[in-house]
């Protein structure tokens, strides 16, 4: 009787360790939901989704205060895999909101340009270089096309243009799959 | 060593009989898994001699001709320049300088349509020759021994891979010498219609091998060996001849071999002729030169040669001129930059070319989107074939035939089920990256699949996918330092204000104790407030980011706070508050007369508890202030209330632009404040309406906006 009692005892003393040692040794930082939504989030930073940033679109996602459809720039693809990581119903995007056909970058056009730094405040990665009074102009490898430069913009000098195309970025298209084709 | 042609062993004899039968049966005669038997047509071009010394009227030279970075011109436009002359060059990378093919005078630097599948305008060096071919002296370079100076030689004349993938040569000799054991030269020319390498073997095999000598030589290479497919009988017999005509000192520490190969599609590839030839096997992650084989095409090794013997530089290449649409094909050493069109209209075409032409074979060429494209160091041929009906293409019946096509042993069929649904992870998990796009999936396929097409595709999808992952963590990553940034400026703000109000604190505590004058006091703290603001703020300008200076609003700020705080402490006896003036209301909008309200209350209970904290001195000189001064002293703080509110409003709305000379004259005539105020929005109005006209934006701002503060 008091071998059994001491045998569970001692077993539940050791588990209870190892539980407690296991909480401690893997415990989770942060919420792993909101880290796999924001790393297929587009990281445009761009605030369409109505929070200030993709990683807080994400938390809130991870917490079920929001709607799946919201990422306007990633698109119905980002919402797809949004609704299978918090296993929720995909919803349409909307669709009067659709996404940029091809990657945008911000212009500055330099003539026009007074040096207010309106735009180097609302660019959400530094992607505008300038200081008061001076000529401002965009990184173009950094920009990732929010367009939050181009309301603040008190002369409306800034313009998005679509990427040049180079036959170094040029991509091969996706052969037009044939009705006869895809009959199987 | 021409008996390997005419003497096979019975095995080869046999299998070959049976090809004709069952055609696959030739898969036996070759070590590499799959291939085809196209229809070769190379006796089209190969019966007529080669076209030498074709200058046409019009020369277009790309900035790039091969992989890796453009080059830039050197010459501007109006130039007359020499034959070989350096034209374009740079040093930003990975690159080969382009030399003029003859001498003539440069007409422009523009954006022309490139030979590449894109059709997208590149830009190009228009060169008019004057048809005198005049030369720039040629300075004989030294031998070269080592691999650097190899290196050096091969990059100097601009000769890239003239097989067709354009790698800079020079970025493929290693730096070490003895980490070759294989120079492969490879003759092999596998694509049906191409028979530039072929010409070139019959008539230039000295340079041919003198090339593979020297590049030899420079690496410590102990064997060369030369793979030719066996339907050149005529090449295999001229290299074969040529070979044992080397020096007897090279051929001492180098073996020179010819080895004919079976005539199949792709013997021509790096990976199949290794594997044909030393029966070795190109592992998917390495690069061939870390299993010590070096791979060089027939007429790149002729263009080291004259490079090194005779200090040419690559100007020139043989093309074929081929197709089922011409009446004459032939070859040409055709001078870099002369058009597609040029050459093939040469070539009496059956029909006018409406029709696109192709740069390189039938099974990878990629037909161009513009005839007037120019010859380039990797073009190998110019093919005429009008197009035919194509046919359309069907349901994939499953029945592996790419599969057993395929060199390189992957599972077409797989590859194009995912291509075709976007799985490219599952592509790429399928080694697509392996894929040399030869094209014998497609050429087997009984349902007419452009096999090659959705490979293709799926690879560039995969690298776009790759690029915008990339770009994205930038992205967060600049982003979340911006907000760490925003953040600590944010923290260094709240200690400076801490420290400048306990400073203030601190004054006018030691002010009221000097002095029993109230009035006298006041006057004192707020030139005591300001000078510490003025003191604080070169220092927290440092502190902060260097987003926009502002130390002249900010020291406008603090002296503002300093004296709300001051008039605050002054009224917070009198039983009401109005925090707005009746005055201010008009123009304050009642969220901001909240704002300005719940402010004013805050400041008086921070006066309040600086009173309390203080000295019984403030009491005692506050019952000697009149009624009509406390009046006054809580107008001053409303007003400052109030200021304060319209100040935030106009930030809230982008178009700050209050005056601090104004606000700090306001104190002092109270009436006069309300009409102050309005000027300042007209102003602001104004101003905005002047910046969006453009065009008087900096005589406006300099007229009505002399205050320093106007930078937001």
């Amino acid at each position: 009787m008091i071998e059994a009692l001491l045998v569970f005892l001692v077993l539940a003393l050791f588990f209870g360790m190892l539980l407690g040692y296991a909480k401690i040794k893997f415990k989770v930082e942060g919420n792993p939901v909101a880290d796999q939504i924001d790393s297929i989030l587009p990281q445009t930073q761009c605030g369409q989704c109505g929070f200030p940033g993709c990683r807080p679109y994400a938390e809130a996602l991870a917490e079920g205060n929001s709607e799946v459809n919201l990422c306007v720039p990633g698109g119905h693809e980002v919402m797809i895999q949004i609704s299978e990581i918090t296993h929720r119903e995909p919803k349409e995007m909307d669709a009067s909101n659709p996404p940029p056909e091809e990657p945008m970058v911000a212009v500055i056009d330099e003539d026009i340009c007074i040096g207010c730094v309106h735009c180097i405040k609302a660019c959400p990665v530094d992607a505008i270089v300038g200081t008061t009074k001076m000529m401002h102009t965009v990184i173009e490898k950094e920009c990732t096309g929010c367009e939050l430069c181009v309301p603040v913009c008190p002369v409306d000098c800034i313009d998005m243009v679509p990427l040049m195309k180079t036959p170094q970025t040029w991509h091969w298209p996706e052969p037009n799959a044939n009705s006869l084709e895809n009959r199987s | 060593m021409s008996h390997l042609v005419e003497h096979k062993p019975l095995k080869h004899r046999f299998i070959e009989w049976l090809g004709r039968f069952y055609p696959m049966a030739k898969r036996l005669l070759y070590h590499f898994h799959g291939g085809v038997f196209p229809k070769y047509h190379k006796s089209l071009s190969n019966r007529y001699p080669l076209v030498e010394d074709f200058i046409p009227e019009l020369l277009t030279l790309p900035l790039q001709q091969h992989l890796g970075v453009a080059t830039e011109p050197l010459v501007s436009v109006g130039d007359r320049v020499l034959k070989y002359q350096r034209i374009a060059d740079t040093d930003k990378g990975l690159s080969a300088p382009i030399h003029a093919p003859t001498s003539g005078t440069v007409i422009a630097i523009e954006p022309r349509i490139l030979p590449h599948p894109s059709g997208l305008p590149g830009l190009c060096i228009l060169l008019e020759p004057d048809g005198r071919d005049e030369a720039q002296a040629l300075t004989l370079p030294e031998t070269p021994t080592s691999p650097q100076s190899l290196k050096t030689l091969v990059h100097e004349a601009g000769i890239v891979g003239l097989g067709g993938a354009g790698f800079p040569t020079f970025a493929k000799i290693p730096d070490q010498r003895g980490c070759i054991d294989h120079l492969i030269i490879n003759g092999a020319e596998c694509e049906p219609f191409i028979t530039c390498d072929d010409q070139l073997m019959k008539q230039r095999p000295e340079a041919i091998w003198r090339g593979a000598e020297l590049v030899a030589q420079a690496l410590g290479i102990p064997r060369v060996l030369c793979g030719i497919e066996d339907n050149k009988t005529e090449a295999i017999k001229t290299m074969t001849q040529a070979a044992d005509g080397l020096p007897a000192a090279a051929q001492t520490h180098t073996d020179f071999q010819v080895r004919p190969v079976a005539t199949v599609y792709p013997m021509g590839g790096q990976e199949q002729l290794t594997q044909e030839l030393i029966d070795l096997e190109i592992p998917s992650d390495k690069h061939a030169i870390e299993v010590g084989v070096l791979m060089m095409n027939v007429a790149t090794l002729a263009a080291i040669a004259d490079a090194a013997d005779e200090g040419k530089p690559l100007i020139s290449r043989y093309v074929t001129v081929s197709g089922m649409g011409l009446n004459a094909p032939f070859n040409a050493h055709a001078l870099l930059g002369t058009s597609f069109k040029a050459l093939a209209e040469k070539a009496d075409p059956k029909t006018p070319l409406t029709y696109p032409l192709i740069k390189g074979g039938p099974m990878m060429g990629i037909s161009m989107h513009s005839n007037e494209v120019p010859v380039i160091k990797t073009t190998n041929c110019v093919l005429a074939n009008p197009p035919e009906d194509v046919e359309p293409a069907m349901p994939c019946i499953r029945c592996g035939e790419c599969m057993d096509a395929c060199p390189i042993q992957l599972l077409p069929q797989q590859l194009y089920w995912h291509s075709r649904s976007h799985e490219y992870d599952k592509v790429k998990d399928l080694k697509v990256f392996d894929c040399i796009e030869c094209g014998c999936c497609s050429f087997v396929c009984p349902s007419h699949i452009p096999l090659v097409q959705y490979y293709r595709h799926a690879k560039s999808e995969i690298v776009r996918i790759e690029k915008e992952e990339e770009a994205a963590e930038l992205a967060k990553q600049r982003h979340e330092f911006r907000l760490a940034r925003l953040e600590k400026a944010e923290k260094a703000k709240k200690a400076r204000l801490k420290a400048k109000k306990d400073a203030v604190k601190k004054q006018a505590a030691q002010t009221t104790r000097q002095s029993g004058d109230a009035s006298a006091a006041a006057a004192k703290a707020a030139a005591a407030a300001k000078k510490a603001a003025a003191a604080k703020s070169p220092q927290t300008d440092q502190t902060t980011d260097s987003s926009a200076p502002k130390t002249a609003r900010e020291k406008a700020i603090e002296a503002a706070k300093a004296r709300a705080q001051k008039a605050a402490k002054k009224a917070d006896d009198s039983p009401t508050d109005n925090p707005a003036a009746p005055e201010d209301r008009a123009q304050v909008k009642p969220a901001d007369k909240r704002k300005a309200a719940m402010e004013a209350a805050q400041k008086r209970a921070q006066a309040q508890k600086n009173a309390s904290a203080d000295s019984a001195s403030d009491k005692a000189a506050r019952p000697a202030a009149t009624e009509t001064e406390s009046k006054r002293d809580k107008r001053q703080a409303a007003m400052a209330a109030a200021q304060k509110a319209a100040r935030k409003r106009q930030q809230s709305s982008d178009n700050a632009s209050e005056n601090t000379d104004q606000s700090s004259r306001v104190d002092s005539k109270i009436p006069a404040a309300s009409p102050k105020d309005k000027r300042q929005a007209a102003m602001a109005a104004a101003k905005k309406r002047a910046l969006k006209a453009q065009q008087k934006a900096q005589a406006q701002k300099d007229t009505q906006a002399p205050s320093p503060d106007t930078e937001d």
